[in-house]
């Protein structure tokens, strides 16, 4: 069963530097954050569109579908609920606060996107060793890697326990919400058991390879900055200060729209 | 040979929160080059030894240690387990959880990289040790797209990769099937001819125990013999009483009444030609033709397949064209490498999955039409690790689990729950916490949890992998009466001697087809076939097919000896 989440795929996003995807990761959520008017989200959505279909990384939130669509769904609906507007378009729902609705799911939905982008078009250790050389200390990146290693390795003992329940008979498919959540018990324990237990041997194995031996360490992977990345980087920076300057000249917002 | 390169002096251990200790007064020296095979039941303190030889214990573990450990001069009490990774290595049975690079080239990188080795020499050893383990095709590969035992070899790479004096491998086979297992063996042989690195492994396979120079046996937290290999491997009453699985060429002749035990196959056989004894034909024709007759009384077809082919999702073909009848009141084993199909098929007997191509009936009832809740009622199928089922504190309640999903009176669950206790030994035990059980027990409580719903059918895939070998023969003295009370069992195992002595029936698959179907005399005897298949039977059955029969135990062959041993 592959549960992993990097994809070979070997595409241009790729083979970009892990520096650079890391900058764009970041700048991302700037661009989202500066503006309040889906209109004005479009740029950055369709460029995000653009690098989920070049990574690859839609198969990784095909995976995740239904987790996205409850957030889109319970989005729209909050987001509605606690803001309003003038102009009324039927029950409570305005136009502001659909489209301040639209733009924060959007928001939501693009932030995980970004992240997927990154992860499913990075290996492991390029994203520690992009965190790292851009400063994080390696400790830190090593933990955000081995979290993000954790996943499939439960996504995979799930699919062996849920077989494993079903055939002593538990039924997950039937019954009202209580007795369904009631019913998750019989995965959940095993699947903690067994990720306490493959965590623990995971810890002994990291030292005994000699994790935190000394304080330098070497790095077999060596990052390489190529003319695609520079342009690549220039292009998002461009992209970045267009966006800010737009924002600063206060384009971009809901007229009218009240937040509670 | 003699500068010693381990030294336990005075060991004793014992784990935080437990009463008892996990190692008592142990002494123990390893020299430079020497390979030492660690044996004994589980539980014993097998594991517990290993880890205290690059400080796992008492750094790692929680727990109380006096005495020491001194590898090449260190005191593991005075240096922390990275820094003695630099001397030991570390290999661990779970081949999983202890790789962690998304490639296997940065996998045997990550030991140097710690340790600031440059990078051009971190180059050389990456290719270097690929090479030795034979994995250099796979390099630019994700580890988690490797077989078990490539999985395992890396791991062994990895930790090479580091250069260290002392190699310690903690049961590296014993999740692995066959051909993985003779892979990693094939390794270790060779690792053990090298005289700059000293050997450490814990391992249960006794026939692997013949290329170690010693063995040290140990029980109850104490060791209880270190000696030469052929010395201890000659022990067999001590290896026995211990737990641990004689060999069953020396097992034969000390019955016998040979004092100079022979181990291996040809030795065996040399030994037999000049003792003058023989094998009376006409009481080997009628074991034969009695095993044929006891096989005969199941005619009540229970599971048939036909032109069974099942393709996954993602395109692979695991099962094709797989045609089969088992009937009721039998005991048959499936056998054949992972990835051979053996699950895939097994899982279409209960209905967790269902064919993509042709028919499975159960009962004469397709699978299909049953749906796997009713199914489960007449076929119960325990998966191969415990752990990814047993949820409940007490083993009573996990037991009760499907009767009560049946809705059951509390006083029908009650009877269930007291007969399948008492069916896997574990009556009394209902208020226990299944998690503190032993693995074997564990084991017992998830068949308890199965035959709770009164299955006709026991599907058991691997019943014996985890256990020692003590553990293994209840468990499948316990599985083979339920197979006498009528219940028709069906079991997946890596371990031949386990089919040699407990199947009346075999399936042996490759590729995604049964390869060999017959009487288990009859499967063992197709060696070639088995060889096809990276079967190996045990050493015991291939001694006496240089004979020219084909044996399943030392038992049967002494009931038709004839002649005088001089």
């Amino acid at each position: 069963m592959d549960s992993e989440i990097y994809i070979d795929n070997n595409s241009f996003i790729h083979r970009l530097d892990p520096r650079v995807k890391i900058i764009i990761f970041l700048l991302t959520f700037v661009a989202i954050l500066l503006f309040q008017n889906p209109l004005w989200m479009l740029p950055i959505t369709l460029l995000i569109l653009i690098q989920l279909v070049v990574s690859g990384a839609l198969a990784n939130l095909r995976r995740i579908r239904y987790i996205l669509i409850v957030l889109t769904v319970s989005s729209m609906i909050l987001w509605n609920l606690f803001s309003t507007g003038e102009t009324q378009l039927f029950w409570r729902i305005t136009v502001e606060s659909m489209s301040f609705a639209i733009a924060r799911t959007l928001l939501m939905v693009l932030m995980i996107s970004a992240g997927m982008i990154l992860i499913t078009s990075t290996r492991n250790e390029e994203l520690i060793n992009g965190m790292i050389r851009l400063g994080m200390p390696y400790r830190v990146g090593f933990a955000i890697s081995t979290a993000l290693r954790l996943v499939p390795t439960i996504a995979s003992s799930t699919i062996t326990i849920s077989q494993a329940q079903r055939s002593r008979g538990l039924d997950l498919e039937s019954g009202n919400l209580l007795d369904r959540v009631k019913k998750f018990m019989p995965l959940l324990v095993p699947v903690f058991i067994s990720t306490i237990r493959s965590t623990n041997i995971f810890g002994m194995a990291l030292e005994s390879k000699g994790f935190g031996a000394r304080t330098d360490r070497t790095f077999y992977l060596v990052l390489e900055m190529r003319t695609t990345d520079f342009i690549v980087l220039a292009f998002a920076i461009v992209f970045m200060l267009v966006s800010i300057y737009f924002a600063i000249l206060g384009y971009g917002q809901i007229e009218g729209l009240v937040r509670f | 040979m003699s500068e010693p390169v381990v030294e336990i002096r005075n060991l004793q251990y014992r784990y935080r929160g437990q009463k008892g200790f996990a190692l008592e007064d142990v002494q123990l020296s390893l020299n430079r080059g020497e390979f030492l095979m660690l044996m004994g039941p589980s539980e014993a303190g097998k594991s517990t030894l290993a880890a205290t030889i690059n400080g796992l214990i008492p750094h790692f573990h929680m727990g109380k240690m006096k005495g020491e450990v001194v590898v090449m001069g260190r005191v593991t009490k005075a240096y922390s387990v990275a820094e003695m990774a630099e001397i030991v290595g570390m290999v661990f049975q779970d081949f999983e959880a202890q790789l962690f690079s998304t490639n296997v080239e940065l996998e045997v990188a990550f030991g140097p990289e710690n340790f600031a080795v440059p990078r051009e020499e971190i180059k050389v050893r990456i290719d270097e040790n690929l090479n030795y383990v034979g994995l250099e095709g796979v390099r630019n590969r994700p580890p988690s797209t490797l077989s078990g035992g490539q999985k395992q070899k890396l791991a062994i790479a990895s930790v090479l990769a580091l250069k260290p004096q002392v190699l310690v491998m903690d049961e590296p086979t014993t999740d692995l099937d066959p051909i993985s297992k003779m892979g990693v063996f094939e390794i270790t042989h060779r690792l053990c001819k090298r005289d700059d690195l000293t050997l450490l492994i814990v391992e249960h396979e006794t026939e692997e125990a013949l290329f170690a120079d010693r063995i040290a046996l140990i029980k109850d937290s104490k060791l209880i013999k270190v000696g030469p290999t052929r010395e201890i491997l000659s022990d067999v009453d001590l290896l026995e009483s211990l737990g641990v699985m004689p060999l069953g060429i020396p097992k034969f002749f000390k019955a016998v009444g040979v004092s100079e035990l022979p181990l291996t196959p040809d030795e065996g056989v040399a030994e037999f030609r000049a003792s003058g004894l023989k094998i009376n034909e006409s009481a080997y024709e009628r074991m034969i033709t009695e095993e044929k007759v006891a096989l005969k009384q199941h005619t009540k077809p229970l599971i048939q397949s036909q032109q069974l082919s099942h393709t996954y999702a993602g395109g692979v073909e695991a099962l094709k064209a797989v045609s089969l009848e088992i009937n009721q009141g039998e005991m048959v084993a499936i056998i054949g490498q992972n990835g051979s199909g053996k699950t895939t098929l097994a899982k279409h007997f209960n209905g967790l999955l269902e064919p993509t191509d042709g028919e499975i009936l159960v009962n004469g009832i397709p699978t299909r039409d049953q749906g796997i809740f009713k199914l489960g009622q007449s076929v119960g199928y325990v998966f191969q690790n415990p752990d990814h089922q047993i949820f409940s504190e007490k083993v009573f309640d996990e037991v009760a689990f499907n009767p009560r999903l049946r809705n059951f009176s509390e006083e029908e669950v009650k009877q269930r729950v007291t007969e399948a206790l008492e069916a896997v030994d574990l009556a009394g035990q209902e208020e226990e916490d299944p998690f503190t059980l032993t693995k074997s027990g564990r084991q017992r409580v998830a068949v308890a949890s199965v035959l709770a719903s009164n299955p006709d059918v026991l599907i058991l895939d691997e019943p014996t992998t985890g256990l020692d070998y003590s553990e293994q023969r209840s468990m499948m003295n316990m599985v083979r009466r339920l197979n006498e009370n009528g219940s028709t069992i069906i079991f997946i195992t890596h371990h031949m001697w386990v089919v040699a002595e407990y199947a009346k029936r075999a399936f042996v698959m490759k590729d995604g087809d049964i390869i060999l179907e017959g009487t288990t005399r009859d499967v063992f005897s197709e060696e070639e076939v088995l060889r096809d298949a990276f079967l190996r039977p045990p050493h015991f059955v291939e001694f006496s097919h240089r004979l020219g029969y084909t044996f399943l135990t030392s038992e049967e062959m002494i009931a038709c000896l004839e002649g005088a041993y001089n």
